[in-house]
């Protein structure tokens, strides 16, 4: 069969691939041999017109050409390099002054397939390429055409190159063909008849045919029928320089073949097999310099034995010289050393630069303009969108779900924007309640910058979207090539490939999103992403039609795992959104039934989390209806039981806040909240007011308009308004209140037991009680109390009008939902004047104890004046307090910042000398070398002779000999005086308790002789704080917190500070939020890791031993072998003093 | 004391288990060998992978050798991964094979140093406790001490031995011993001799490698507590990652048989049924790959999930069958026995674990296949 197709004349039959280097180079030699009147190209005939300038001396390759309807339907794309055979044909053309024609179906006449350049690849059931495969060794996925083709070439004929490359195809097709193939495509037979009808019309004359070989087959024979008619169809075509780096078949982009710059050296070796070695040669000496440049080790010798390994498997193989396959085998083989993450993500990038390549093509001057630039001018004048000949910017505001010319208009906005063109601005606009928007609104302008950066855009396609397409794809493309993804780079990627209605990069960009995000995102990102799928669901993008989705059945599912799995990581956190978060996921997740993983992890949570986290995991275990609202309702009694210390009044307002993040859903079944509301009208007045500040404190959090929810709960619950007729005068009752109360303390001094007012004999006794609203409790009714608890700004109560102001001065700004309400009307409250007298009147209503804590809560709003007032002689030293200070300390002039150093001083002085004493213990002790019974170090001669006196001996000479029966050696002694510990410290916003603490540590382990302690403090940067780290206060003075993440960056700092890795210790403080990719990071880790450092990694580094961190990125560095925890500054300096004794 | 012979080994070395094979292809491709190898490169690769069930003819008679021999595969991979290896040996330089537990890279060392050298005895095990004496050369302290240093005290390490005949040296678990053992191996790899101080003077101070020399190391990749390797070590090497076995119904048999001969060593009747191993094999390789079979995204325990212990909890089901007959169905026991592979060092892993169920099971359960329904409802088991 192969010998009739070598042998066909009529036309002469050069099967070919696409690209195909072996066979590029024998061509000019086999048209030669042949020598046709008429060559065959396997091209459109649209393309046809191209051919003359492509075929120019003066083009440089690679270049592209390609043909689309006008309204986008089928699309061809033709790149060229300089190892396609047919360019190789066209050129040889030229040269001799033979007729081109193209041979293949007309665009016009396509439906909407794209890649048709393979013919039909084998799918399943392929006998005879399964049998070829077997006769040739090499790795499993590789491509037949390579092994039987490519790889066999070097050394031979043209003619037998020739017979091999008919012989592949013949082969691939009886396999589509035949009983368990799936047929050959009905479009390649198409194209195969038309291709016929090209050959009969050549007529008499000398013909080749240069043709993918999956068609040779075909042409053996006449055409069937009549020749189908060509529709009327108008196909712009274009000729485009392209570039090394988008022909890589891992660019994305259609028609490309795997490492350009190998297939080009193949081609200028022109089947030279020592030509191939020296070119292997070459190869893999810049990838080894690729790998240096990374500074990582690759020299000579690596090289050396890369080429070797790459020769010797070849010859193994039986090929005359190393392919592709076995030079990229070798390479991975000698220098990636089995680390996917670390070094083999270098080696894959420096041997993607060298084999990839950066050629572009260039086109031979006077080739007609052709390309994106026409191809937008005409787009924006259909869309009646402002062109070149505008000037003026136009406001838009488009309704693409209404109006189908919007729609468009939309898309082609995004698109141009994801191109980098300077031509559309979109301007934010806000919905109604806070919700996504349907209509949207830009500024657009044609500028001279338009139009300089469209010929640029070009490059990536001749048509607007074919460009847009290509440019997200190669972005993709490059970022896999490299660092790899991030979570919010594969978010961006999905919103802007949905809003340039690119459903095709949507599908590769969700693949991306199902693997990318449960690796590596945050639990906000998770969310993120389920929330831009729900709009994606919804069909509220134009252009990517709901439908996408269909692909990623399980997606949503499977970003909900994720995010479940992150939740673990939530145990640390203070912060009210992290516990919105974890509400929200927990009602998806109502939706499709209670998961086990998350009602575990919820379990966990409500007893080992943070305050904040706990009652959110409470209320949320309420909501999946794995706990009742009486149990929740009953702990958070229980907390506002217990809440009589400053420290368990602090667990009562964060535990109400988490609790409170589920409020909305929670209010349908009020009776989580009950206990808690009886509580709140059940307490005496003291009691009330002490819990005041915590419970309003909570309730902020959530809101006014919620708040308002909750208020209209409790007025139907007390049945009463509050501002009702005839309430006793405030000011009255305040001083009954005062009243009473001095009286009951002057009873108590002088051992009078007070008589209870809830006793029926003293209501009658004190008849004016029984007038109170509320007599069995206070002198504050429900009604007030509740008013108090939940007032907005400048609402004030009757009857309690200092408290609530003095608690607005604290509580007074709002945020959230309905927070602008009102906003206009004039504040009605009188401001105090200034904090000291502020301060005064809460020493006055509330105590002092409480007035600490009011005043630290003020610190923590921003209120800079409220630290001054704190006493540093008297005040309580808490981390908390602490951090709070500092965090304000940045926006401090220096002379306020010397009246807060006092404080400051004082509490780190109290803060580390507390810390000192407990962690100094873990720190002691030295080692020597000691004598063991092991063998491995040195013989320990007078040890054992002592040990073996009783073997000893005279010989038959007289001499003694000592037999040892039990020798004695010694340990390699370790001095441990020169360890050094290098506390990597984030201070990206969320860690701020975690860098007091840290800090603290750090100037405690600074004081032990036998450790030299360094303090990194990173962002995005990294700033190197060791010399301040004996001195606490300047050290956290200086500590800036702030700003994103970058761990990878810290951690290569700490590497170059590394000098004896066996005795360096690197300590990680972070949430592991890393910004950048996270292989970067495990590279990293990996790096430090293999040199022998020490490190760990602190998810948190306080008292509490609960983190908040991310799951998905501390769980890849505990496997790139970095161990994580949540520790205390005890356990840390533990894990230091065994480090260091060894 | 009893009439039977007892059985003299429990497992037979590569280079008597497939004596006959290692003659025949001694005797079968007589192309050119590097210096030192019992057989050709070509024929090594083919005695590790098979002859793809054709028997191979003898080329001419020999003496106490079959005419024709199918060679039986016995390592299932990739066949240009065994090349690779082969080939590096051939080059005489170190061969890393890397992976994670249970990918049988020992037996495939063992199988290559057979093939390569006729034996597989030159080992170092390596544990933490190795010294450098197993890497290099010790002493009879005895001798030492009545007779100063001489050759006849020194005690060779395999290394050593193996270095005088042009053999292949095998160390296993090379990251099991301290860095400041593995680094001895830098030396050997790059100067391929030993030197003797104590000998100094003597002939015997050099120890020089014969051509053929050559190390096989073997290493876990997820093991705790190991050492890592030295950057200049690694540079000695050539690495090949060994992956886990690729295909479930190869891995699923390969379990069955494994576990079978477990339970035939105490006599008893393996009695698991196929749904039960399907289930376990399918699991641990889930949980394994991060993927499930269906392609869908799993989170992997950092726990070791490898074939010796899926291997370990088929023979406990299998016992459990077998002594307390018709207690319980075996597959209600699976679950519980995947909690107790998972849940090692990392507590959340048995959150993972949770994870696995509330995804791949549960979806496999309304698919409707049965013994998964039943995986489902028996989750309460892992909720503890």
């Amino acid at each position: 069969m192969v010998g009739q197709l070598a042998d066909h004349t009529a036309p002469h039959l050069i099967g070919v691939r696409h690209h195909s280097p072996a066979l590029a180079a024998v061509l000019p030699a086999l048209l030669d041999a042949a020598a046709p009147e008429v060559l065959l190209v396997e091209l459109p005939g649209e393309l046809g017109q191209w051919l003359p300038h492509l075929a120019d001396p003066a083009l440089t390759a690679p270049v592209a050409l390609s043909g689309a309807g006008r309204d986008g339907a089928g699309v061809a794309f033709y790149p060229f390099a300089d190892f396609s055979p047919e360019l190789a044909a066209i050129r040889w053309a030229r040269r001799n002054g033979v007729e081109v024609r193209p041979c293949d179906l007309p665009l016009a006449s396509r439906d909407d397939h794209r890649d048709d350049h393979r013919g039909g690849g084998p799918r399943h059931g392929s006998p005879l390429a399964d049998a070829l495969r077997r006769t040739v060794t090499g790795r499993q996925g590789d491509d037949l055409w390579d092994r039987l083709v490519e790889a066999a070439a070097p050394g031979q004929a043209p003619e037998a190159v020739r017979r091999a490359a008919l012989y592949v195809g013949w082969a691939l097709r009886s396999d589509s063909a035949g009983p368990d193939g799936d047929g050959v495509d009905p479009h390649d037979l198409r194209r195969e008849e038309w291709m016929r009808h090209a050959v009969a019309e050549v007529g008499g004359r000398r013909c080749a045919a240069v043709i993918g070989s999956f068609h040779a087959a075909a042409l053996l024979r006449g055409p069937d029928g009549p020749r189908e008619p060509v529709p009327p169809a108008d196909v712009v075509t274009s000729l485009v320089p392209y570039g090394f780096a988008l022909l890589d078949e891992r660019s994305g982009y259609p028609a490309g073949i795997r490492d350009p710059e190998w297939q080009q050296a193949v081609l200028a070796a022109a089947g030279d097999p020592a030509e191939i070695e020296a070119a292997a040669a070459r190869v893999i000496t810049a990838v080894c310099a690729g790998v240096r440049r990374h500074g990582h080790p690759a020299g000579p010798a690596e090289a050396r034995e890369a080429l070797r390994l790459s020769i010797d498997l070849a010859r193994l193989r039986g090929l005359p010289a190393p392919g592709r396959g076995e030079v990229v085998e070798a390479v991975q083989t000698v220098l990636t050393h089995a680390e996917p993450l670390g070094r083999g993500r270098v080696v894959a990038q420096a041997a993607g630069e060298v084999l990839v390549g950066h050629r572009t093509g260039l086109l031979a001057p006077g080739t007609p303009r052709s390309g994106l630039a026409p191809a937008v001018e005409e787009l924006l004048e259909e869309l009646r969108l402002p062109g070149p000949a505008s000037r003026e910017p136009v406001q838009l505001r488009l309704d693409p779900l209404r109006s189908p010319l919007d729609a468009r208009r939309e898309t082609t906005l995004h698109r141009l924007r994801a191109l980098g063109v300077p031509y559309a601005t979109e301007t934010a606009t806000t919905g109604v309640g806070g919700g996504d928007t349907l209509s949207t609104r830009w500024t657009v302008k044609w500028t001279p910058a338009t139009a300089a950066t469209l010929p640029v855009a070009g490059l990536w396609g001749a048509a607007v979207e074919p460009a847009a397409r290509g440019r997200l794809l190669a972005r993709r493309a490059d970022r896999a090539a490299g660092p790899g993804h991030t979570p919010s780079d594969v978010l961006t990627d999905l919103a802007t490939a949905a809003a340039c209605g690119l459903p095709e990069v949507v599908d590769e960009v969700l693949d991306d999103l199902a693997t990318v995000l449960p690796a590596a995102a945050t639990l906000p990102e998770l969310l993120t992403g389920l929330d831009l799928l729900d709009r994606l669901r919804a069909g509220h993008l134009p252009g990517t039609p709901a439908t996408v989705l269909d692909g990623h059945p399980l997606l949503v599912e499977e970003l909900e795992s994720a995010a479940v799995a992150q939740v673990d990581g939530l145990a640390g956190s203070h912060d009210p959104a992290d516990a919105r978060a974890m509400v929200e996921l927990g009602l998806r997740h109502d939706t499709r039934g209670t998961a086990l993983r998350l009602a575990a992890t919820l379990a966990r949570l409500t007893t080992d989390g943070a305050p904040v986290i706990a009652g959110a995991a409470g209320a949320t275990q309420v909501l999946l209806g794995l706990a009742t609202p009486t149990d929740l309702g009953a702990r958070v009694g229980s907390w506002s039981d217990t809440a009589t210390t400053p420290d368990r009044r602090d667990l009562l307002r964060l535990g109400l806040t988490g609790v409170l993040a589920a409020a909305a859903p929670l209010l349908e079944t009020p009776e989580a909240l009950n206990p808690l509301l009886d509580r709140v009208e059940a307490l005496a007045d003291k009691d009330f007011l002490d819990r005041l500040p915590a419970l309003r404190g909570a309730f902020t959090t959530i809101g006014p308009a919620a708040r308002t929810r909750v208020l209209e709960v409790v007025e139907h619950r007390t049945g009463a308004r509050v501002d009702v007729a005839g309430a006793p005068d405030p000011e009255d009752l305040a001083d009954w209140l005062a009243a009473e109360q001095d009286a009951v303390a002057v009873a108590a001094a002088h051992s009078i037991p007070a008589p209870s007012p809830a006793s029926p004999d003293s209501a009658v006794a004190r008849p004016e009680q029984a007038e109170q609203p509320a007599p069995d409790v206070g002198g504050l009714a429900a009604g007030v109390r509740w008013r108090l608890v939940l007032g907005t700004r400048g609402d004030r109560p009757e009857g309690a009008v200092r408290y609530a102001a003095a608690l607005d001065e604290l509580y007074g700004r709002e945020r959230g939902e309905g927070a602008a309400q009102g906003g206009l009307g004039a504040d009605r409250s009188s401001p105090f004047p200034d904090v000291r007298e502020w301060s005064d009147e809460l020493a006055e209503l509330f105590g002092d104890g409480v007035r600490e804590e009011v005043l630290a809560a003020a610190v923590e709003g921003g209120r800079v004046e409220a630290a001054l007032e704190i006493d540093p002689a008297s005040v309580r030293p808490s981390v908390e307090l602490l951090r709070t200070v500092l965090s304000l300390a940045g926006g401090l002039s220096e002379s306020t910042l010397a009246r807060l150093r006092p404080l400051v001083a004082r509490l780190v002085q109290e803060l580390t000398a507390q810390l000192a004493t407990r962690i100094r213990p873990a720190l002691s002790g030295l080692l020597l070398p000691t004598p063991t019974r092991r063998p491995g170090g040195k013989l320990d001669l007078p040890r054992t002779l002592r040990a073996n006196l009783a073997t000893a001996r005279r010989d038959a000479t007289g001499r003694v000999v000592v037999v040892p029966e039990h020798p004695v050696f010694r340990t390699r002694g370790r001095k441990a005086s020169d360890w050094r510990l290098i506390l990597a410290v984030d201070v990206s916003g969320s860690m701020e308790a975690s860098t007091v603490w840290s800090a603290l540590t750090a100037s405690v382990f600074a004081g032990v002789p036998s450790l030299s302690t360094h303090f990194l403090a990173f962002s995005t940067e990294v700033v190197d704080l060791t010399d301040k780290v004996g001195d606490p206060l300047s050290l956290l003075l200086e500590v800036r917190v702030g700003g994103g993440t970058h761990i990878a960056g810290a951690l290569r700092h700490a590497r170059s500070l590394v000098t004896v890795p066996e005795r360096t210790m690197v300590v990680l403080v972070s949430d592991f939020e890393e910004g950048g990719p996270v292989a970067g990071l495990t590279a990293q880790v990996r790096e430090l890791v293999t040199t022998g450092v020490t490190v760990l990694g602190c998810a948190s580094l306080d008292d509490t031993g609960a983190a908040r961190y991310s799951a998905s990125v501390a769980g890849a560095l505990v496997a790139a072998g970095m161990p994580v925890a949540a520790l205390s500054p005890q356990e840390l300096a533990r894990w230091v003093g065994e480090k260091v004794r060894g | 004391m009893t009439a039977t012979a007892p059985p003299t080994r429990q497992v037979e070395p590569a280079e008597d288990a497939h004596a006959a094979e290692l003659a025949f292809l001694a005797a079968f491709d007589q192309g050119r060998r590097p210096p030192g190898w019992r057989l050709t490169p070509r024929a090594a690769v083919t005695f590790v992978m098979g002859s793809g069930g054709d028997a191979l003819p003898l080329p001419g008679k020999v003496a106490g050798l079959p005419a024709r021999l199918a060679i039986t595969p016995k390592f299932v991979g990739d066949r240009a991964l065994v090349e690779r290896a082969v080939v590096t040996l051939a080059g005489e330089r170190g061969l890393l094979l890397v992976g994670e537990p249970g990918t049988a890279k020992s037996m495939l060392s063992e199988l290559l140093a057979a093939a390569v050298s006729g034996s597989s005895q030159l080992t170092v095990q390596g544990t933490a406790g190795t010294t450098e004496d197993q890497l290099r050369y010790g002493w009879n302290y005895a001798l030492l001490l009545a007779e100063g240093p001489s050759p006849r005290a020194l005690v060779p390490s395999p290394v050593l031995t193996a270095m005088r005949t042009g053999a292949v040296v095998r160390v296993e678990e090379v990251t099991r011993c301290l860095p400041e053992v593995q680094d001895a191996l830098v030396s050997i790899l790059s100067d391929r001799r030993i030197s003797v101080p104590e000998l100094s003077g003597t002939d015997g101070a050099t120890v020089h490698a014969a051509p053929g020399f050559t190390v096989i190391a073997t290493a876990n990749l997820r093991d705790r507590g190991v050492s890592e390797m030295s950057a200049a070590l690694k540079r000695r090497f050539n690495f090949e990652a060994v992956g886990p076995i690729g295909d479930l119904a190869a891995e699923t048999e390969l379990v069955r048989r494994q576990a079978k001969a477990a339970l035939d060593r105490v006599e008893a009747p393996f009695a698991v049924d196929d749904v039960v191993l399907e289930a376990l094999v399918t699991a641990f390789r889930d949980l394994r790959n991060g993927v499930s079979e269906e392609g869908w995204a799993v989170e992997r325990p950092s726990t070791v999930m490898s074939t010796a212990e899926a291997v370990s909890v088929a023979t406990a089901i299998g016992l459990a069958d077998a002594y307390f007959p018709g207690d319980r169905d075996p597959l209600s026991l699976l679950p519980g026995h995947l909690l107790g592979v998972v849940r090692k060092d990392d507590p959340a892993d048995a959150a993972r674990l949770l994870g696995y169920w509330d995804g791949a099971v549960r979806r496999r359960a309304e698919g409707g296949a049965r013994a998964w329904r039943r995986l489902w409802e028996l989750r309460d088991v892992l909720d503890s």
